[in-house]
């Protein structure tokens, strides 16, 4: 491979990697707007310019570092001469003399690339004090789609949205109109910005010419709190940087991830964290009075009168208990829930199965990887020791909807595990368990419902695992500390196992992943501190991704 | 120097040369049919020994544009002809094509042999309606007498040629704007490397030469590459040129002349300057050369000499000014044209060409200051270099020129907070 | 091997509205598509086509019909629209007038034969006449520097102008 000198930084790259991105391994930044890795090069910005030197020999003009392919060895690259920073200047100039000083209102103050370039690179006075700014008169607020809105007068012609849309989205809705200074960006007039990945132009954006419907005038950027997170919006598992402020979720960017989403992530993931504020949120754990057959007065009560009740119902059931599972649990979730059910010998242990809208993310020199099913997690779920019809059981069937007896005890691991827990006759039939116990976030009818609720934390609230639709496991993190009473779901049943035997008490969904990863194959190997920040393949013999997916798929159709 | 015989434009005024058999007549197709005779990469070697440099404005070395194109038959391979004249000042191919079709459809055929491509397309400007007339009616006859189709003059070698009209964008005279074009995007020049001889039209190795580069090739074969080194400066500016010359001169025109004729020559032939008088400034090379003062009417007008003095030949567009110019005017009507045909896509020709434009303006109306010509170089010097294309380049070309030779001008507007150039009256009462 | 004319020299056709490209049009640019590689390629004589069925400009409705015929995003298309001096998108006069008033023609009066023909038509620049005969279209240089001043019309030259001529030449467009 052939070496690369940047500013007296020497590495080995891959012959035909430019010079951003050998920078980027160096260890330096070459500004830049219009390049992106996922988008054709086109040298339009002029902003990564830098001086190389071939074999001693100076290139006679500075070069465009996203044009220029490390080839063999013999380059080397400084950003950092007089030469460059006046050039850097000089552009920062044209890009900032039409620009609107409008930074106090705009989303991207905080985040933007003009920002950041202009205090590095730039200076502080404008020599163009003469002339009008040019502006597009009503095409300061331009509704591109549903989810995007232009504002023509911030935009600095990278075109990057419209190769995002014309490469990797494949819908070509954004097109460069006009010519010279009068050059803009838009969709065809009475066109729509509409494919579901639309928002990734966005992301991509570097200044605020296109910005979030969803996240306009939210929040200043310089408040949010990021964590690492998964998307739970389908089984792809989309990888996602939660952004909120005191617990309250503000947007989903997404984190790059090769393996799984590489740049990229849909709409409809972006926008399911809404449901957290939208449903009624269980915050205490609830116990009906002995005896109740759902018409008892309730008690808000404390977690461990909660979770003896539990215990005494599950005992005394002598086996004639069902677990109703979910694939929203993380693996931990499941795992110990599968612990649980084994202590109280239940009969069944269902993870049910919802086929949700499909979503495609496409990605880097691999094929685009597919989501059908709505939960992120059934395959972590059954791994861990549930089972769902897709491995033969119809128990979830059964419990649901069928006609058989329901039994005594019933655990619904998940208030929110699919479309049925807000349906009245499948509660009604759940109802119709003794005993009734809900564990959950959601306030749902089912929860309402439960002779003991036991809210548990939701997916910004915990730690965990989820097994995506290529058997990938990814570590998410906690963004947030839980309302109310709420615990993570993997303490509760901690302190619930414990109440059966030792062994369990101070469990955390990391001591738990590396218990799971020591008794479980598929785990083998793996440990929850070095799981690598891009997931890892699991060992599952056997998986046939696609077939069982298309399964899903033509079962859903029939 | 000998009696000059012209050589491009020999047929120009003869309605005969507009059809094959006249143009025949005139001795056409000879060179095409010697050259179909040889090996290609011997056609290659005498145009390259010839010294024929690129006649559209940055006069590379057409045999060696030709050399670079990879060896062998398997790849489609394309030759593209600059035919979109749209530099100020020049007019000179759409003389050639609308006087002599044939020669420059020879001219084509010659080049596409000797680089084994088998298509052709002449991209000619969408404003020069008659010149794709003339050349579509040319280029019929040829197909029916079998010198274009499945085997030019029966040699075997097939070659289609086809006019693609543009649509009035001198962008798309940047050679890779033009391939934009033709693939049918915007006329967006392309970031090189690769150049169009790897990765051209289509993907495909190209040739892109201009209208009067190819009318030069039939001579070169016919009469010999060391005649046509015998005209001319020197061995690096060789052959017959043809020179626009337009403004304020007697008898504006295009005129052949032997590469390197000085400017004072070539403004006799063109019957001296306007109404007597006197010269004030000249471009030598189409808007985009740096402006010349009188100081270089000696100056030889080949492609080193005129670099030499600090502007360039280009397409060998004069524009002669006289005394009652307003330098400012000109300047800024021609950064004006720069502002309106930069594509839009880099930032220092979008941002810079604009700026310049309204500076420029505001200086000329009198609302200057005294920090605007510095202010200008230093665009200048941010756009020079750094843009994408040529186009920056070319449009700092007059406006530095401007600040560097005529700064009294400058100081005059700021000074007198007006234009101090009478606005001229070319049309006594309106007549 | 079928020759083709320059789109705009040929009679144009009543213009077609609503109904998409006509039939002599699509067969037009069929008769375009083997000279290319791709179909991409066929975009601006389209566009050519279809400018001469809708009468000398492009509504968006015609820019709809090329991208469908030629099966390209119609974003892509609107902007070769926009990028080319030649394609119109409002619409224009039964004749286009053209005035070059670049350097070398401004040198020799061009601003004064501007004048006049503002004067006579009584519109601006991309203005069309209330009886819908000429519009005016800004132009920069149009390669006839030698016979300035110049102004096109549709697609003919009329060279070395004077004031009184350029009268003549407008009072005779119908």
């Amino acid at each position: 491979m052939p070496k690369v000198t940047i500013n007296d930084r020497t590495v080995e790259v891959e012959a035909g990697t430019n010079v951003i991105e050998a920078g980027l391994k160096a260890g330096v930044l070459v500004p830049h707007y219009c390049y992106h890795p996922r988008l054709s090069v086109v040298g339009q910005c002029r902003m990564c310019l830098v001086e190389i030197t071939e074999n001693g020999r100076k290139m006679p003009k500075l070069q465009t570092a996203c044009s220029s392919y490390v080839m063999k060895d013999g380059w080397s690259v400084r950003t950092d001469t007089p030469e460059v920073a006046e050039a850097q200047k000089g552009m920062m100039e044209f890009f900032l003399i039409n620009h609107p000083l409008d930074c106090p209102i705009c989303d991207q103050a905080g985040e933007c690339g003009l920002q950041d370039y202009s205090f590095k690179h730039g200076v502080a006075y404008s020599r163009f004090q003469y002339e009008d700014k040019r502006t597009y008169p009503g095409r300061e607020r331009i509704p591109l789609g549903a989810n995007v809105v232009l504002n023509m007068n911030r935009c600095i012609q990278c075109t990057r949205c419209i190769r995002f849309t014309q490469e990797v989205a494949g819908t070509g809705e954004l097109g460069f109109f006009n010519r010279g200074a009068r050059v803009e960006i838009g969709t065809f007039p009475g066109k729509e910005l509409s494919n579901p990945l639309a928002t990734c132009v966005v992301d991509i954006c570097p200044v605020g010419a296109l910005t979030s419907t969803r996240f306009r005038f939210a929040e200043r950027v310089w408040y949010l709190d990021k964590k690492p997170s998964i998307c739970t919006g389908c089984e792809v598992g989309c990888n996602v940087t939660m952004e909120q402020r005191r617990g309250d979720i503000k947007r989903y960017k997404p984190r790059f991830n090769p393996e799984v989403n590489d740049y990229w992530m849909c709409d409809f993931g972006r926008a399911t964290f809404e449901r957290y504020k939208k449903v009624p949120r269980l915050a205490s754990p609830r116990v009906k009075a002995e005896g109740g057959n759902g018409h008892a007065p309730v008690l808000n009560t404390g977690w461990s009168q909660a979770l003896d009740a539990v215990h005494r119902a599950l005992v005394s059931a002598q086996g004639d208990v069902a677990f109703l599972g979910s694939g929203f649990l993380t693996t931990e979730e499941a795992y110990l829930f599968a612990k649980l059910a084994d202590l109280s010998s239940a009969t069944r242990r269902s993870v049910p199965v919802d086929l949700g809208p499909e979503w495609t993310i496409p990605r880097h020199q691999r094929p685009p990887i597919t989501g059908r099913e709505a939960a992120p997690n059934r395959r972590g779920a059954e791994l861990a020791g549930l089972t769902s019809a897709l491995e033969g059981d119809n128990g979830t069937d059964d419990l649901l909807h069928g006609d058989s007896p329901v039994p005594a005890v019933l655990v619904v691991c998940d208030s929110d595990f699919g479309q049925a827990a807000w349906d009245a006759a499948t509660v009604a039939r759940l109802r119709r368990a003794k005993f009734l116990v809900v564990f959950g976030w959601a306030d749902s009818p089912l929860a309402l419902a439960a002779d003991v609720a036991l809210p548990v934390a939701h997916h910004g609230e915990k730690d965990g695992t989820f097994v995506n639709v290529e058997w990938r496991v990814q570590r998410f993190e906690r963004a947030f500390a839980p309302i109310g009473q709420v615990r993570p779901a993997v303490e509760v049943l901690g302190d619930l196992l414990s109440r059966f035997e030792g062994g369990w008490s101070q469990v955390s969904a990391g001591s738990v992943f590396d218990r799971l990863a020591g008794e479980l194959p598929a785990f083998a190997g793996l440990s929850w501190h070095r799981l690598p920040a891009t997931g890892a393949a699991l060992h599952v013999p056997g998986a046939q991704i696609s077939d069982r997916a298309a399964e899903t798929a033509s079962e859903a159709s029939a | 120097m000998a009696a000059f015989e012209p050589v491009l434009t020999k047929n120009v005024g003869k309605p005969e040369a507009l059809t094959l058999q006249g143009y025949r007549q005139l001795g056409g197709y000879e060179g095409l049919t010697k050259a179909l005779t040889m090996e290609p990469d011997a056609i290659i070697d005498e145009v390259k020994k010839s010294g024929l440099r690129g006649r559209g404005g940055a006069g590379f070395p057409a045999g060696m544009k030709w050399s670079f194109i990879p060896k062998g038959k398997d790849k489609p391979k394309y030759l593209v002809c600059n035919a979109d004249e749209s530099e100020p000042g020049t007019f000179k191919d759409r003389l050639l094509m609308e006087n002599d079709p044939h020669q420059l459809i020879e001219g084509c055929a010659i080049c596409c042999f000797a680089v084994s491509a088998n298509t052709c397309y002449i991209y000619i400007r969408g404003e020069y309606v008659k010149s794709a007339l003339v050349l579509e009616q040319a280029i019929k006859e040829a197909y029916e007498n079998g010198i274009l189709g499945d085997s030019v003059m029966g040699s075997g070698f097939k070659l289609n040629m086809y006019i693609h009209r543009g649509a009035g964008a001198y962008i798309c005279g940047e050679e890779t704007g033009m391939l934009e074009s033709l693939e049918g995007k915007r006329g967006q020049p392309r970031v090189k490397p690769p150049f169009p001889a790897v990765v051209g039209a289509f993907g495909a190795p190209t040739v892109i030469n201009n209208v009067e580069t190819l009318c030069n090739v039939p001579h070169i074969l016919t009469r010999g590459a060391d005649w046509f080194k015998s005209i001319g400066t020197d061995e690096r500016n060789t052959g017959p040129k043809l020179y626009a010359i337009s403004g304020h001169v007697e008898r504006p025109g295009t005129y052949e002349h032997p590469i390197g004729i000085t400017f004072r020559e070539m403004l006799d032939a063109a019957g001296g300057m306007w109404r007597g008088k006197q010269l004030k400034a000249f471009i030598p090379g189409g808007a985009s050369a740096p402006i010349l003062k009188p100081d270089q009417i000696d100056i030889k007008m080949d492609f080193d000499t005129v670099a030499k003095a600090g502007s360039m030949l280009g397409s060998a567009a004069v524009i002669v000014m006289d005394e009652t110019t307003c330098m400012v005017r000109s300047v800024a009507r021609l950064a004006k044209f720069f502002n309106h045909e930069s594509c839009g896509q880099c930032t220092p020709c979008r941002e810079g060409t604009n700026w310049m434009e309204l500076v420029l303006k505001r200086l000329e109306h009198g609302e200057g200051t005294e920090r605007d010509a510095q202010m200008l170089l230093s665009i200048c010097k941010n756009i020079g270099g750094q843009s994408l294309c040529a186009l920056g380049d070319a449009a700092i070309g007059p406006v530095k020129s401007l600040v560097d030779r005529f700064p009294e001008e400058i100081e005059q507007h700021v000074r007198e907070r007006k234009c101090p150039f009478p606005q001229p009256r070319y049309f006594e009462n309106g007549a | 091997m079928s020759v083709h004319e320059p789109a705009s020299m040929k009679p144009s056709g009543p213009p077609l509205r609503g109904g998409g490209l006509s039939e002599a049009s699509r067969a037009e640019i069929d008769g375009l598509r083997p000279r290319y590689p791709t179909t991409e390629a066929v975009l601006l004589p389209a566009l050519h086509i279809a400018q001469r069925q809708w009468g000398g400009w492009l509504p968006d409705e015609a820019i709809h019909a090329v991208a469908d015929e030629l099966d390209l995003p119609v974003a892509k298309v609107y902007g070769v629209v926009t990028f080319y001096d030649l394609y119109h998108q409002q619409p224009v006069g039964r004749h286009r007038i053209r005035v070059c008033n670049n350097l070398s023609c401004q040198l020799r009066g061009a601003e004064e034969i501007l004048q006049v023909l503002h004067q006579e038509l009584g519109v601006g620049e991309d203005e069309v006449t209330p009886d819908g005969r000429c519009s005016f279209v800004h132009f920069e240089c149009l390669g006839s520097c030698d016979t300035a001043p110049m102004m096109m019309v549709d697609d003919e030259y009329h060279e070395n102008l004077t004031p009184g001529q350029v009268r003549q030449i407008v009072e005779g467009l119908k």
